[in-house]
């Protein structure tokens, strides 16, 4: 399974990644490599991530019939929700429709965290391990190692406050352009929590592997946050909340 | 509640357990990023019937070969270090060989210290460094250099050490002070340098050879600048450097040439320093194949795949020559010993355990330190294990 993992998707982007990097200006080589690499891919599960988008995005705008529907069919739930997938059927609309592209896009994601700490070889024995995964081709073996150097980065070496809150702080606007405030203080307070959270782990994740991978994290919810505004037409609950 | 918001909350309440959880188990089973933890692959080295090495579990051993049932001594360094949760000390991570002079042993370790260990106080279990007995710690302050992967080199009463900081580091043997530090050759060295004379050879990542001066480190005219980068440490043999580099060729480089004297091509790279005897150079390559190429054309002698023993084997240590014999030891725990003038087989023996640190010989057995965190005594001319010593014990 391992090496089926290795074969179809872990070994095409390393060599993918270290072949861009050979074809960069050697100073910025790597660093912009994982850029231009998150860029493409995000382009590639653009699709997917469009479909999860306009779900949420029609399911806001259901928002006004949904809320109507409850109060009408109050006290029958089972009627309630005979009228919900009725309405879901007639706009063609999947409530689980935004979680996954989300999932499918996840074995893609790990592919990419994969390949940039395998290329980045920061002790002897991944240096050695990344020789398992490097094709013959001379335009790759003639590139290792990367110049790990990037802005101020060293993309080999870990805990960077900087890029660990840049990405904390990026992922948090992205997460709260698609999150709507509830009504009810409980589950806003929930929901308030559940928004901290994965900026805070992030965060935290970001002092912990060497800055490559979190600079990954940081374009690709820079890249996150563009397509969101582009496609969600705005600045969505962020705005909503900061002008609350 | 609406169901939008039921939607984002479900989705965000899948999410985090599915994120945290996959990102647990990933890094726990090391792929999160790929990323193997450093462990070290420190070799062995023998000296006057006492073996010297660096346990995977941070201690610097001695061993006697014929009495292997305990260590004459033991000596366990541990780093510093400040994590995210506060301040703690970790173990050692050494790579290097361990250099010896006497009684005094010489080792860099990963977190960036140089030690100079006596064999005397170790034995007495004496509390580091015992200055009187020559022992210390470079640099003696809380400081630390970039980890240290490179084995020291000993002579003219001064230690040669590389560090990742790209320097090549010159300590005064007796007292660990600093004699000098060069400027930055490349982004790490993680190599081994030889010196020879008055001169340092150095490989680089970036491609480079240098020569140093022992005098003061400064650069000697000479510097030969290949297209790709060298992975092996180099190794001198008749005015010739012989290093591996990442492109899978073999350089051999006339000292003073601007060109290689020739490249032999493997199919992998050439990780390991090669050995050189009687004008023919020994290879191992993570290919899995040894070769043995003419030192002076270059030209192929002979070849032995361990791909026909074990399928995906390669090549991590240097091959060592035992008179006509070469004896290699390959990642999966195979040891072969060839006939050096032809590459016949003649025997193997196999530990079961990973082999990636420099092996050794002695008396006509081969001390190996394999990855299970053990020494193994291999008889080569009986084609058996003598005995195995697990290190943790100690």
């Amino acid at each position: 399974m391992a090496n089926l993992w290795d074969l179809i998707i872990l070994d095409p982007m390393i060599n993918g990644l270290v072949a861009l990097s050979s074809l960069l200006p050697e100073e910025v080589e790597f660093g912009l490599a994982i850029i231009i690499l998150t860029v493409v891919v995000r382009l590639i599960l653009l699709p997917l991530n469009m479909r999860q988008l306009h779900s949420t995005k029609a399911l806001q705008d259901m928002q006004p019939k949904l809320q109507e529907l409850q109060k009408k069919y109050a006290r029958n739930k089972q009627k309630l929700q005979q009228e919900i997938m009725k309405i879901y059927k007639e706009a063609g609309v999947n409530p689980a429709g935004c979680i996954w592209p989300m999932l499918i896009q996840f074995p893609i994601w790990i592919a990419l965290y994969q390949s940039i700490i395998k290329v980045l070889a920061t002790a002897p024995e991944n240096l050695l391990d990344l020789s398992r995964h490097l094709y013959s081709w001379q335009i790759v073996n003639q590139t290792i190692p990367l110049n790990s150097h990037f802005l101020w980065l060293d993309l080999g070496a870990q805990g960077d406050f900087v890029l660990a809150i840049l990405v904390g702080g990026t992922m948090w606007v992205q997460q709260k352009m698609t999150t709507a405030p509830s009504p009810n203080p409980k589950q806003q307070s929930t929901s308030s929590m559940m928004l901290l959270m994965m900026p805070l782990m992030f965060g935290m994740f970001s002092l912990m592997f060497p800055t490559g991978l979190p600079l990954f994290w940081l374009v690709s919810n820079v890249i996150g946050i563009v397509t969101q505004y582009v496609i969600g037409g705005g600045w969505g609950y962020l705005k909503s909340s900061s002008a609350t | 509640m609406t169901l939008y918001l039921k939607c984002v909350v479900m989705r965000i309440k899948v999410l985090i357990p599915l994120g945290i959880f996959c990102l647990l188990t990933l890094s726990l089973s090391g792929c999160i990023g790929g990323q193997t933890k450093p462990l070290g692959l420190s070799g062995v080295t023998s000296s006057d019937g006492i073996l010297y090495l660096g346990s995977m579990d941070g201690k610097i051993m001695a061993v006697n070969s014929s009495v292997p049932s305990r260590a004459e001594w033991t000596f366990a360094y541990a780093m510093p270090s400040t994590g995210i949760c506060g301040s703690s000390s970790v173990p050692a991570i050494i790579y290097g060989i361990p250099a010896v002079a006497d009684n005094m042993i010489c080792i860099g370790i990963y977190g960036g210290k140089v030690l100079m260990v006596n064999s005397l106080a170790r034995s007495q279990n004496l509390v580091f460094p015992q200055l009187k007995n020559g022992e210390w710690e470079y640099p003696r302050t809380g400081d630390v250099l970039k980890p240290i992967v490179g084995s020291p080199v000993l002579t003219n009463a001064t230690v040669y050490v590389c560090s990742s900081d790209g320097r090549v580091y010159a300590l005064d043997m007796s007292y660990g002070d600093e004699k000098w530090r060069s400027d930055p050759l490349d982004d790490k060295l993680w190599t081994t340098s030889v010196v020879d004379g008055d001169v340092i050879y150095v490989s680089t990542f970036d491609g480079h050879i240098y020569t140093l001066s022992t005098e003061d480190g400064s650069l000697l005219p000479w510097v030969f600048e290949a297209e790709v980068g060298f992975v092996s440490s180099p190794v001198l043999y008749k005015n010739t450097v012989f290093v591996g580099s990442f492109d899978h060729n073999l350089y051999a480089v006339k000292i003073g040439g601007d060109k290689p004297l020739w490249k032999f091509s493997g199919s992998n790279w050439f990780w390991a320093a090669p050995v050189v005897g009687d004008d023919v150079v020994y290879a191992g390559c993570l290919d899995g194949k040894l070769y043995a190429v003419n030192a002076e054309t270059g030209g192929e002698l002979w070849e032995f795949d361990t791909r026909a023993f074990v399928e995906r084997d390669r090549i991590v240590s240097s091959p060592i020559l035992v008179d006509d014999l070469i004896v290699v030891a390959c990642d999966s725990g195979e040891i072969y010993t060839l006939d050096a003038n032809n590459g016949k087989l003649v025997d193997k023996v196999s530990i079961d355990a990973s082999i990636q640190g420099a092996i050794c010989v002695q008396g006509g057995i081969v001390y190996v330190r394999a990855q299970d965190n053990c020494l193994y005594a291999v008889d080569i001319s009986q084609g058996k294990i003598d005995w195995k010593f697990l290190l943790a014990i100690e």
